[in-house]
This record gives structure tokens, sequence and C-alpha cells, in this order.
């Protein structure tokens, strides 16, 4: 996938390029805020695509993109979809782009993440990502490795634990002065 | 409604001129500080910092209570001296009051402020009154902060001649989403629309970014990405912020706030100069008035100990007690050694979470009065592993201009130049999660996520043939649930029953651009990602004064018969 940017990337200037979408009229900002979510989901259609695509496809960068590609990249999409810059009535589409733009920045930037990623794509299981999985029926075997992300993930934070990280401040504050830094 | 949607078709037309010349519509910004405040605006080229009757940029944060008409002075010819404003019928420092309970140390802290700040230690509002002829006269932070900020709104209109609807305010890092409800709240009694809340080093960040992004259309920067430590330290607060600058996106790295400030350390040598002087006792007009000479040396000293190393102290308190002798920076040092240790260890911390070595930094960033301080900046830079610090911005002024910056971009101000081609992605300050397994505290979001953000996590229950769970909202970084804030809690029903553990719940969180946190959870039939039931969405924080009072009589109540628990581990 190639995805063009915009430059002057900032405000309406894409508004007035692209057609309105989906809705007659524009809403204030407060009112799409009160979007339930249910009514979000609605938005959601159409929009299923991205989700099937890779990170890399997500930032528009081959897979063999450097780490200053990547971060080129993600500021170009964070100057396109992120809400405060994007089209009042497309914000919520827009904001749902940068979450999965931002997921693909995090995942791609960390050389350890990105690695696992790649071994990941290479079997053809990088749908991790996908913030509706319970309403958009995701199959069973992909489901499941959402969930042993999950569990992974929490793993991994009890882990972190011994390393320092997600402790409360004062506890970390308390190792350290007890002589635990490696750094 | 309806006249606004047909209107919509030639919005982008005539939205064009509206822009133009005068900026009616443009977001002002106003950094609240502990001890000052500024104002600002976009003036269609650049910042413009506004100044009050006597051309001062810095305001003085305080309101006076005299004869049932509280005022800020900010209008008025002849500044109220500070012995007037320390005898006991000014509120000052309402931004470290704000929204804190009374068993909240920084309130039991402010006990020594010359007005009265009454605890009583049950985890609802402080009582807080203000000396008017001779009767304690009650008021609430809110309320002082609010009249503060009429005469504010009304001396910018009287300046730009218009109409101030629209305001992007600093906020401190730690402040917490229940006390950046309370300064919403003093807005709206003040006639303001919050367009925004900008944790105050994020603020300095678009400054410097945009800053970053002129020095390369005056071919003096590289157009590479550039790393800045920003250091905030105030009267109230200590604030410490890494962002990534490239193309005028400003990205938030790691934030990290503390309530220590100026004021502690003010305190500090208060203590030190007179040692058997009770700064919290129960006080009557000789008191409060020593307290208030004691205060207004202690200031100057330490603003002299900024320059030279003593500072000669000769006061009389006029109780009978007399100061007279040197005060040594060495001393002034060690009596705060523990506040310039929190400081480097806020400075570590932030570097760390930031993943982000010494090396990696390219311009260190000082703002807020106490950065001046100079074992507080020797301590930072080196710890930097740097001789010296960003030179291009004013450490006053350098807030208030950023939120004037973003609250120019947030309006959809767009300008010719591109100087206002600019984007901060912000990150939240304080991990949010719920209480799981009795009191433990598990993030869904943790901190430094970046905003907007949406995460979901499974949960299970923790009895059999559970039907229902709890599901408590906190945020904060203790382990505990008490340790952090609570932003509010709901049931949901109707999980299917079943032995404890095998049941789904998931839980997840939202924030969106605007930062407004919302918090989704319901019961999916378990292994079929399918929700059982319509699922419940709520807006946080919903708590109002007095919640630590909440969350007891849940546990009371409730004990652990609903609880949730995390997904046990399975092979």
């Amino acid at each position: 996938m190639s995805v063009g940017f915009i430059s002057s990337g900032v405000g309406g200037v894409d508004a007035t390029r692209t057609p309105l979408f989906g809705r007659p009229t524009k809403q204030s900002p407060q009112h799409v805020d009160r979007l339930s979510f249910r009514t979000r989901a609605a938005v959601d259609e159409g929009f299923v695509a991205e989700k099937e695509k890779s990170f890399y496809d997500l930032l528009g960068i081959s897979e063999k993109g450097t780490l200053s590609d990547i971060k080129q990249a993600y500021r170009e999409m964070a100057r396109r979809f992120h809400p405060d810059v994007s089209p009042p009535e497309r914000a919520d589409e827009y904001t749902k782009r940068f979450i999965l733009v931002q997921e693909a920045y995090e995942t791609l930037s960390d050389p350890g993440r990105r690695s696992d990623y790649d071994r990941r794509l290479a079997k053809g299981l990088h749908f991790a990502f996908s913030p509706r999985r319970f309403d958009q029926g995701l199959d069973r075997s992909e489901w499941k490795s959402c969930w042993q992300n999950q569990v992974e993930g929490l793993r991994r934070r009890s882990m972190d634990k011994a390393a320092g990280e997600n402790m409360s401040w004062a506890a970390r504050m308390r190792r350290k002065r007890e002589g635990f830094s490696e750094e | 409604m309806e006249k606004q949607e047909y209107t919509v078709v030639s919005d982008s037309e005539t939205s064009e001129d509206k822009h133009l010349s005068p900026f009616p519509d443009s977001a002002i910004g106003i950094d609240i500080g502990t001890s000052q405040c500024s104002i600002a605006f976009w003036n269609g080229s650049h910042v413009e910092l506004l100044k009050n009757t006597r051309n001062q940029k810095l305001i003085r944060s305080y309101v006076i209570f005299k004869d049932e008409i509280p005022s800020g002075g900010i209008s008025e010819d002849i500044a109220h001296n500070e012995q007037e404003i320390f005898s006991g019928s000014a509120i000052f420092n309402m931004k470290r009051l704000i929204g804190r309970t009374d068993t909240d140390p920084v309130v039991h802290r402010s006990k020594a402020l010359p007005f009265l700040v009454q605890t009583l230690d049950i985890g609802a509002r402080p009582f807080i009154a203000a000396l008017v002829n001779n009767v304690w006269r009650s008021t609430t932070p809110e309320e002082v902060l609010a009249v503060f900020l009429v005469e504010l709104k009304a001396m910018a209109e009287d300046r730009l001649k218009r109409p101030i609807r629209n305001a992007v305010l600093t906020i401190p890092v730690s402040f917490s989403r229940f006390q950046q409800t309370r300064i919403e709240r003093a807005c709206a009694m003040a006639g303001l629309h919050v367009f925004r809340l900008m944790p105050e080093p994020t603020a300095v960040a678009l400054l410097y970014a945009q800053q970053q992004q002129q020095s390369i259309h005056d071919n003096m920067g590289s157009g590479s990405e550039k790393v800045a430590l920003i250091f905030n330290m105030g009267a109230g607060y200590c604030d410490v912020a890494i962002t990534a600058t490239a193309g005028g996106v400003s990205q938030i790295k790691a934030l990290l706030g503390s309530t220590v400030g100026g004021e502690d350390m003010l305190q500090n040598v208060m203590r030190h100069l007179v040692p058997n002087f009770d700064l919290c006792a129960n006080r009557g007009m000789p008191e409060i008035k020593a307290m208030g000479f004691l205060r207004i040396a202690a200031q100057d000293a330490i603003h002299k100990l900024s320059s030279q190393t003593s500072v000669p102290i000769n006061i009389d308190l006029g109780n009978g007690t007399k100061v007279s002798r040197t005060l040594e920076r060495l001393e002034f040092e060690n009596m705060n050694s523990e506040i310039f240790d929190k400081c480097k260890a806020l400075v570590m911390q932030c570097m760390h979470d930031a993943k982000v070595t010494p090396k990696d930094v390219n311009d260190v960033i000082f703002v807020g009065g106490c950065s001046n301080i100079p074992k507080i900046r020797d301590s930072v830079l080196e710890l930097c592993k740097r001789n010296n610090h960003y030179e291009g911005m004013n450490p006053l002024e350098a807030a208030v201009c950023g939120a004037a910056l973003e609250g120019a971009v947030a309006s959809g101000i767009s300008d010719p130049s591109g100087s206002l081609d600019l984007l901060t992605i912000q990150a939240t300050p304080l991990s949010l999660g719920i209480r799981v397994n009795g009191n433990l505290f598990v993030p869904i979001i943790h901190r430094n996520t970046a905003i907007p953000a949406r995460k979901d996590v499974l949960f299970t229950t923790s009895q059999d043939d559970q039907t229902e769970a709890l599901i408590i909202v906190y945020e904060g970084e203790g382990e505990k649930v008490e340790e952090n804030h609570l932003l509010g809690y709901f049931k949901i029903s109707g999980i299917p029953p079943g032995p404890k553990g095998t049941a789904e719940i998931s839980v997840c969180m939202d924030i969106d651009a605007s930062n407004v946190l919302r918090v989704l959870a319901g019961a999916l039939y378990p292994g079929k990602q399918q929700a059982v039931s319509p699922f419940i969405e709520v807006r946080m924080p919903m708590v109002d004064d007095g919640h630590g009072w909440c969350a007891e009589a849940l546990v009371k109540m409730y004990g652990s018969t609903i609880d949730l628990a995390t997904i046990p581990k399975k092979a």
C-alpha cells in the first residue's frame, strides 16, 4: 500500500479535498464526542480493511525500513490522522486510524518487539491489534492469539516488575536506593 | 442545532474570512501558577503576553477578601503589598489545594499558609477560610480560582476588544483527572470554556517544536529529530518531560510530576530561621503578622541565594522574636536536600521511562521560578551530562506561550509562514486501571501511552457462580488501590454462572483526543467473544468530593463477593 501524505497536513486542507464522510452534515466536536461506542461501531464499517494491513502497510514503509524511516513515516501519518488536525467530521474515523498507526509505530520502533512481530508476520499471524474484537467476529484461532497476547502481556508485566518497570514510583525509588540499578 | 446544520455547506468559504485578522475564535492561553499567573494569545504572527494595568506580564495569583467583595487586584492601579497578602485575608496557592481531600499531605503542608486551612482527616474537602473583619469567612479553592479568572478574563477582553470564551490552561503533570474537573468547574464559574488542559511541560514542548521548526526555516537547524528534557519547577509542583521533536511534531515520550515546589523550600527556610515557631498552630492576629514577616524574609532570601552565596537576614517578627544572622547557600541546600534528591529522582525516572540516555538528549530546558536555583540546575545538568542548558526561551513565559500556540492550533488557525504547522502528541501522565484480586490496582492504560488511546483487557470472576462484578476505576501508580485516585465505579451483571475463573469480562478504556476518558465493560460468553448483554459505558471521573468514602462504602457493602480477578495463566 502506498500512502500519499499531505505536506501541509494541518486543518482544513483535507476537508476540502475529501468528500464528507457518509454523513450529510458537519457535527460539532462535542457532538462527535458523545457518540456511543455502538454508533462508533457503525462508523467502523469500511474501516475493517485497515486492520488487515500489516504495521508496515499502515505506516506505508517497506519491511526493510530503518528506524528513521519508521519515525518519519509515523510523524507523517500523525500529521494526517491525529484528531487535532483532522477535519471535525472525520475525527472519529481518524482517531481510530491514529491509534492503529501509533500501535504500528510503537511495535516497529522497538527492536525487540519488531523482531517478534516480523516472526509472526512471516507466519501470517500478524492481526494482533484489534480494538473491537468481540463484535467483529474474528475466527477462533485469531481470537486465541489475541487472548494469548493478553496473557503474555500480563506475564510480561509481572516479569517487568523485577526489572523495575510498572512498579510504583516509590517502590522503584526504594529499590534504586537499595543499590538495584544497572544503569 | 438545525440552523447550524445547513450553514455547514458554505463553512469552508466563510471560516477563512472569519479566521483572518482579529482571530475571533482563537482560544487564549492561561498559565495559572501557584504563585504567578499569565495570559497570552496568538496575534496573527506570534504569541503575545497580556499585561495588567500595572504593566506586568506575570500577575500574582491571589484573591483578597475585604468587606464581602473578593478581589484579585488584577486591574487595580496599586498592588496589594506582601504584608497585606500574608495578613490572612488573602487566599493563594489555590493550585495546590484544588481538588484535594483533607487527608492529602499537600493540604497538611498548606496549613502553614497565613489563611485558614482546616483538616478533619476524614477524606472530605478541607475547610478553607479568609480573615474578613476578624472573622474567618469560608470559601473554596474553586471559588477563589473563579474570582481570579473572572478578573483575568475581563482584563483580556479589555485588551483584545473581543469577548473571550475559549481557553487552553496549563496544569501540573501530577494533577488527577478529578482535579482537572475542579479546574474546569472554576473556569465554568468564570464563564470560560476549557478548550484543553495541557500539562505544563507539554506546552513548553510545543513552543520548543515551533522554535526548532523556525530554525529549519532559517537554515540553522538540521531537520533531524531532537530530544529535549524539560524541567519545570514552580512554587507548587515539579514536572519533568521528555519530548522528541521533528518537523513541527512534538511527541511526548514521558511525563512525570510531583508535588514538591518552592513553597516547601520556603517553609523549610522559615522553620530553619525560627526553629521553635509552630507554623501550623492555631493563631491570632499577632502570630499571623509575625508569620507574614517571616515569610517575606524567607522568600527574599531564597531569591537572593540564587545569585549570591550568602544573604544577611534582619527581621523583627513583632512578637518579641528577632532574627539577625546570615544564611549561607550551603545551609539552604542542606535543609532542602530531600527536595533536591526528589528532583533528581524525577529526572532519572523520566529518562528511564522515555528510554533515553543522557547522550540522546539534545537540549535541557529549564522553566519555572525554582529552576533558577543553582543547586537544582547543576544537578539536572549533571544527570544529563551537559554543561549548559537551552537558552531559547523565557523560563517564566514558556508555558503560557505554548498554551497560546496550542489554542491557536486547536482553534484551526493556520499561518501562511507555517509557524502554526504544529502538532503535539500528548501522553497520559498517570496509569488508568481497575481494582482486581482484592485491593490490587491493575493498569489498563499505562502511563506515557500516547493519546488518543484505546485498550482492553479481559478479566474473570473471583467466586464460583458469580453473576455480578464491580468495576472500580482508579488512576495512579500505586500497586494497591488505596494509593491511587478513585475515578468512579459501576456494576456489571448477567455474568453466566460457572466456576470461578471461567467467566470472561472485558474492560475497555478509551481516551479521545480531548482527553475524555470512557470505560466500557461487560460480560462475554466464554471463548465466544460475544457480549452476553449490552455493555456499560461510563464517562470518568464520575465521583464528586468525598470520594474516599465511596471506596470505603463499596468495600464495606460488598466485600469480595463481586470482585474481579486477573485471568489465571494457562499452560
